[in-house]
């Protein structure tokens, strides 16, 4: 039974081995990369769902222009900021997007339905009941809102904070368009949301109409 | 043979040691499958199998709890050899179950190769534009390019494990030192005017306009960490600037701004610095001709992926077009291309998943190996007790 300790001493040695993979730093020279005869997707102006991120390793995305197309054939395009994450949009959602900040996660939601919703009295009460507030009336909806005229589009703007230790915050735009009406929503914990309005406000300084499919 | 020697073989070819190892694995399989929730397939593999102890944080610092795969495997290979050379005689009766003990070796060897040898990488490609290299799911790498020459780029690629905050890396290709300034495994891109106070400054290229926050990592296979750093380019006369660096950029959505080179020029030659997906370039390039994405007709539902890709080597070996769909991956030169993922809305590009795996062919092998031993068991056994009942006196 000689072979057994140097057969022990082997398979040791291998197992030992597998630890011991360190990446060192690797230099080579490649071609020039041909520059990308179709546009990169950041930039198609086609009408296309907006973008969910591949599965692959593609994951992260974000800051997309992302064109959307409505039932009507026309559509909103907008300039996400950096920093926001694109999500997949589902069936819902024209575009979506994850604002990650010390104080948890907040939600961008892009919709768009058809007509006027039931009106932005009921939009806002409707947002107002998602955050724990009570439903309010014409007076209080004028005090609350704000109004923006962005690149031929009128917005109304919303800024409201739910009560309580975690209080939730909603900013959100409503954009009628071609007949349809746009939401922006972003909800999430007070102290995130406060601290990305800028951003978001940014985000309506973009928002134009799509130029028309060809 | 002395005492010590005795023991450390009684230990080796036991089979309670076997036993042991076995009910060991089982356990492990078992957390495994349950931790698979939190962690993902891919980080259950590195943390339970791919290791030599089941590690868990406590405060900071890692306590091992329970033998890795690496481990309970390696002891039962060491256990399966030692009994085999041990017991060994070379007997025809005995071939059978000697032949079945090799193939489940030959099984244990397959997985630690395959561990150690598997490269499982993802290629993007865009219509019509060639490409030669893929990139990795999870590893990222730091790069400085020169591009002074007009034909061709020099790459030095620095793997992602040695960034860390304070760091400082030279190479003999680089005629700068480069300080890791601070390092995020993950991070979210935020606009500067945002942040917190007290993040690291950047005084060239996108860093200027934003920085990065620090993210817990994520395990889930859908989503990659998006790593950050801040480096100072120093030369000797001093620092040339501080680079904000972040994979983001390899992302298909990235904004144009983030997608533009970040670079820079030393002593008469241009660099470009920016932190990537890993890449490995084959000696052959790849050329999307058509991304078909068909549909069961009035629906949604994918019907059916296939690429027609066209193959090409630089020196005109090879030159020909391939379809790559479904359950049909393309095999050249030791990889596998399969049709892995599509991009929705942009019906130009499409996304393959590569693989290089050296030991594909052992755990065949292996199987059929322990297939012919224990038809060979079998048969002696079988034969053994046709035989003997042959002998035996009919009844009356």
């Amino acid at each position: 039974m000689k072979a057994l300790p140097a057969l022990a001493t082997g398979l040791t040695l291998l197992v030992a081995a597998t630890g011991c993979q360190k990446e060192e730093i690797t230099t080579y020279r490649v071609a020039k990369e041909p520059v990308p005869a179709s546009p990169s997707p950041a930039a198609t102006p086609a009408a296309a769902p907006a973008p969910a991120p591949a599965t692959s390793g593609t994951t992260g995305a974000s800051m997309a222009n992302t064109p959307v197309a409505t039932a009507s054939g026309n559509a909103l395009v907008w300039t996400a900021p950096p920093g926001w994450t694109a999500k997949a949009a589902g069936s819902m959602r024209k575009g979506s997007y994850a604002v990650k900040g010390d104080g948890g996660e907040a939600d961008m939601a892009i919709t768009a339905f058809p007509g006027d919703v039931g009106g932005d009295l009921a939009n806002l009460n409707r947002w107002r009941g998602q955050i724990g507030l009570p439903a309010v009336g014409q007076a209080e909806f004028d005090r609350e809102t704000q109004h923006l005229d962005r690149n031929g589009l009128h917005m109304t703007v919303v800024d409201i904070v739910g009560t309580g230790t975690t209080a939730q915050r909603i900013l959100g735009a409503m954009v009628p368009h071609q007949g349809a009406t746009w939401f922006f929503k972003l909800s999430g914990p007070d102290a995130l949301v406060a601290r990305e309005k800028k951003a978001f406000l940014a985000l309506l300084d973009t928002i134009k109409p799509a130029a028309p499919a060809k | 043979m002395n005492d010590l020697t005795r023991q450390f073989r009684d230990f080796f070819v036991s089979l309670k040691l076997t036993v042991v190892l076995l009910v060991l694995s089982l356990v492990l399989v078992f957390v495994a499958t349950l931790d698979q929730v939190n962690l993902g397939i891919w980080a259950v593999q590195e943390k339970y199998f791919r290791s030599f102890f089941v590690l868990w944080d406590v405060k900071g610092i890692p306590v091992p709890v329970f033998p890795g795969g690496y481990l309970v495997g390696g002891f039962l290979l060491v256990n399966l050899i030692a009994a085999h050379v041990y017991r060994f005689s070379l007997t025809w009766r005995k071939a059978g179950i000697q032949m079945t003990h090799a193939g489940l070796i030959l099984l244990l060897l397959g997985e630690l190769f395959t561990g150690l040898l598997q490269e499982d990488f993802s290629m993007r490609l865009e219509q019509g534009v060639p490409r030669s290299y893929s990139e990795s799911f999870r590893d990222n790498e730091l790069v400085v390019i020169d591009t002074t020459d007009p034909k061709s780029d020099e790459v030095v690629a620095i793997p992602e494990s040695l960034l860390r905050s304070g760091a400082s890396l030279q190479h003999p290709r680089l005629p700068f030192r480069l300080l890791v300034k601070d390092y995020y495994a993950n991070s979210a891109l935020q606009m500067k005017s945002g942040a917190a106070a007290g993040a690291p400054q950047a005084t060239q290229g996108i860093g200027i306009t934003v920085t990065a926050a620090p993210q817990p990592l994520t395990y889930k296979q859908d989503e990659r960490n998006i790593p950050a750093a801040w480096i100072e380019v120093a030369g000797e006369a001093g620092p040339i600037g501080t680079w904000l660096v972040t994979t983001i950029a390899g992302t298909p959505n990235s904004a144009p701004i983030m997608r533009a080179p970040q670079a820079f020029q030393h002593a008469g030659r241009n660099y470009v610095i920016g932190m990537r997906f890993k890449r490995s370039y084959k000696p052959f390039t790849l050329t999307l001709q058509k991304f078909s994405h068909d549909k069961y007709s009035g629906t949604e539902i994918p019907k059916n992926f296939s690429s027609r890709i066209r193959l090409e080597t630089p020196a005109g070996k090879e030159d020909r077009e391939v379809l790559v769909y479904m359950n049909n991956p393309l095999r050249y030169d030791g990889f596998t291309f399969y049709q892995a993922s599509f991009e929705p809305g942009n019906d130009k590009v499409t996304v393959l998943q590569v693989v290089r795996n050296p030991s594909w062919l052992i755990p065949y092998i292996a199987c059929s190996v322990m297939t012919l031993g224990l038809i060979w068991q079998f048969w002696i056994h079988l034969s053994g007790f046709i035989a003997k009942r042959a002998r035996q006196p009919q009844a009356a």
